[in-house]
């Protein structure tokens, strides 16, 4: 019907902004200008709120390691779907693209997370959208 | 591939989500008894009392005001679903590289994007119940000088990353719109626990791990010289529904961002209306900024727990990081400067 | 009429006797009530909620210099000489049941804190307090009791605690406050904590624990106003075996007492942030 369509079309600007508040601190705190695509392992998933750090060594060309700092989002709503501490295995490897701190110091923000098998989704089956077959 | 997947399961999700939940309308219908439907007979505390207790969430599509253009009080199922529909396919498609959009962490890859969290669907076209248009009632001449003020004074304090106090109060991890109060969603982890002791309702906030503290055994109200940021709260039973009535506002407090004065008084009202739904309504009652009062109405739907410690001023490292950053970007361009005569 | 009055005296004589039995049978009289282990005779029963257990909800606070230095110390001038007397070091006799057993690299991080410890105090930034350490600051908690959750909410950076009655969990992941399994043993709540960052301090002496702390606390109400805390501390990071604390807590008994907001944040941006702020031109 018509006024379906002219109704979505009023509330589009309104739904999509509702996320892209969060988004204004970011632009911020990290360089539009600066993106970035690092491989390493994991040394620790620091579980906090606002934002959870995940501790990463990044090989560089050279073979030597480097400390990076990955900002990610809150663990809570992963911790209400059973991922605890434990989950993520320290050593786990995997690549990040994302954007660097505009400080100019190694952290970034992760805007993926790519597993070294390719998948998506650091979390498994707890995350939602990971495999589909669970949620 | 990937991407159709992540739209398709978020869409499933979703779907799952709403089969189970009867249209607002409807409920409230039923819990009020007419239209042959049985009332809801809500479970009860030793004391006699409604029992609220659990984890509960507030996120919503439905929008504070009426959209433009839309005249009329409710959208039929059919439309909100779509609406839904459609949110859920937005969140869940990759961001473009480059965009300010894609400077962020993926809300999926946390479980938080909003179609993933537990929604009670609202047939609503606005969270305003009251004017019936949808809208804020006229602003009072005294309430624009008073709003024109606060723009003034953002505006001589500088720009936005100048220093922490130019943050909006969320990004300090002072205060954000899940505490109010009134309480209402924000972008994610929307989620409240309530519990009830005999003269005590606490309601345990996610968002800063804020604790509500709202005394039900009639203690008088704070004096006019004491302001707290959330104010002070007052709680009584009419019937079955909570009411918690809130004075004693300071001026660095949520409602400032929707215009309102710290003399405001906030009346906030709960009822649930089924095992999975609590009736969120609150009236603002502002003379000083608004020609009359006015209402809001949304449903908060059963969630889950834990609410796990929202230590947000101690991992603050983001506020740190973008003053740092906008210091750094200062001293870039002075470098870059050519040297002065 | 005279039914009325047979009536009156016959319930009179019922309540009476309720009265007696209910004075004379202790902690199993009332059916309805689940069987609790009688107290030790002379000991105090305290008033009972619903579910049949110690009711301590209410607002205390602990009186005791602990909050400067959880060990015996002498009083001692403060580190901010504008603040003087008023942020000088009262004495205290402590609330440790001996000296606190480091290990000595633990001690000389101790001492390092302690000469630092206006840089490194958490509480100095308004960070939350951990535990013990919220429970015997010098300012109102609240506890708020339900079967499933007891809640204990301090009023200095708006604290919470959540005790997990009935669904006993492992920590999910390390936090200020800890994770706390909580259960009753007569009169007593026992708490169980685990999960600990270690980021919080036990006082403002610099006294400072592992991400191994586990606290054990036993918190009795020995009469209507005044509850018995003791906590047994391990952490084999740090100590080179478990230490007990114990002090009394006290209800606060004003006419309306309650917890007033106490957001520290904003007093302290200044002090976290100040530095990064933009220079002004002036």
């Amino acid at each position: 019907m018509r006024t379906t369509f002219a109704v979505i079309v009023a509330l589009g600007a309104w739904l999509a902004a509702a996320p892209l508040l969060a988004h204004h601190a970011f632009s911020s705190e990290f360089d539009i200008n600066k993106p970035l695509k690092l491989t390493g392992t994991l040394t620790k998933w620091e579980m906090i709120n606002p934002h959870s750090w995940f501790h990463m060594n990044i090989k560089q060309p050279d073979g030597t390691v480097v400390a990076w700092l990955i900002e990610g989002g809150s663990p809570n709503q992963l911790i209400r779907l059973g991922v605890t501490k434990n989950t993520l295995k320290v050593g786990t490897e995997f690549t990040i693209e994302g954007y660097q701190a505009r400080d100019g110091t190694n952290k970034a923000v992760g805007r993926n997370f790519i597993l070294a098998d390719g998948s998506r989704y650091l979390f498994g089956g707890s995350a939602p959208g990971a495999g589909g077959a669970d949620k | 591939m990937l991407r159709r997947l992540l739209v398709a399961t978020a869409l499933a999700g979703f779907a799952v989500a709403i089969v189970h939940i009867a249209p607002l309308a409807a409920q409230g219908q039923a819990a009020r008894g007419s239209a042959g439907a049985p009332a809801y007979k809500v479970p009860r505390l030793p004391d006699g009392h409604p029992d609220f207790q659990g984890f509960w969430n507030n996120t919503t599509y439905t929008p504070l005001e009426r959209p433009k253009g839309i005249d009329r009080e409710f959208f039929t199922k059919e439309e909100v679903v779509e609406q839904m529909k459609r949110a859920a396919a937005e969140e869940g498609e990759q961001t473009t590289p480059g965009t300010i959009a894609d400077v962020h962490y993926d809300f999926t890859q946390f479980g938080l994007d909003r179609s993933q969290a537990p929604v009670a669907l609202n047939l609503r076209t606005s969270l305003i119940v009251d004017p019936a248009d949808g809208h804020l009632p006229p602003m009072t001449e005294e309430g624009k000088r008073l709003n024109a003020a606060r723009a003034e004074a953002r505006k001589r304090a500088g720009a936005i990353t100048d220093a922490a106090q130019n943050q909006p109060l969320s990004v300090r991890c002072i205060l954000m719109d899940r505490d109010g109060p009134p309480m209402l969603a924000g972008a994610y982890n929307n989620n409240y626990q309530i519990v009830q002791a005999p003269d005590t309702v606490m309601i345990l906030v996610e968002m800063l791990h804020s604790p509500r503290i709202i005394p039900t055994n009639g203690r008088p109200a704070l004096p006019a010289s004491i302001r707290q940021i959330e104010g002070s709260s007052r709680g009584r039973w009419d019937g079955d529904t909570l009411v918690i009535e809130t004075t004693n506002f300071t001026d660095m407090f949520m409602f400032a961002a929707q215009g309102a004065s710290a003399d405001m008084k906030l009346t906030e009202r709960f009822t649930r209306t089924s095992d999975d739904t609590l009736m969120y309504r609150f009236t603002v009652d502002d003379p000083k900024v608004w020609t009359r009062p006015w209402s809001a109405e949304v449903p908060w739907k059963k969630s889950i727990g834990p609410i796990f410690e929202h230590a947000c001023h101690e991992g603050n490292y983001s506020l740190t990081n973008l003053l740092r950053g906008a210091r750094e970007d200062e001293k870039r361009a002075r470098e870059k400067k050519p040297a002065s005569n | 009429m005279g039914d009325w009055l047979g009536r009156a005296s016959t319930t009179a004589v019922g309540v009476i006797a309720a009265i007696l039995l209910t004075a004379s049978a202790g902690a199993q009289t009332r059916a309805a009530q689940p069987a609790s282990p009688q107290p030790r005779s002379g000991a105090y029963r305290a008033p009972r909620t619903a579910d049949g257990k110690p009711n301590l909800s209410g607002i205390y606070q602990a009186i005791t210099e602990a909050y400067w230095d959880i060990e015996p110390h002498s009083a001692a001038p403060g580190p901010v000489q504008e603040l003087g007397a008023s942020f000088a070091t009262a004495g205290g006799l402590g609330i440790t049941d001996g000296p606190l057993p480091y290990k000595p690299e633990a001690l000389a991080k101790k001492k390092e804190n302690y000469a630092n410890r206006i840089k490194l105090d958490p509480e100095i930034k308004c960070y939350l307090p951990g535990t013990p350490r919220g429970m015997y600051m010098p300012y109102p908690f609240q506890i708020i009791q339900t079967p499933a959750y007891i809640m204990i909410v301090s009023s200095y950076a708006r604290a919470v605690r959540t005790i997990y009655m009935t669904d006993h969990k492992e920590a999910p992941a390390d936090s200020w406050m800890g994770w706390s399994n909580g259960h009753w043993e007569g009169e007593t709540l026992v708490i169980d904590t685990t999960g600990f960052n270690d980021l919080s301090w036990f006082d403002r002496a610099g006294n400072f624990h592992s991400d191994q702390l586990h606290v054990v606390e036993r918190i009795t109400a020995t009469d209507a106003d005044h509850l018995s805390y003791e906590a047994t501390i391990e952490d084999p990071q740090t100590f080179t075996r478990p230490w007990k604390i114990a002090l009394p807590i006290y209800r606060r008994l004003e006419k309306n007492a309650q917890l007033l907001e106490f957001n520290c944040i904003p007093f302290v941006e200044d002090l976290i942030y100040g530095q990064l702020r933009k220079p002004s031109s002036n």
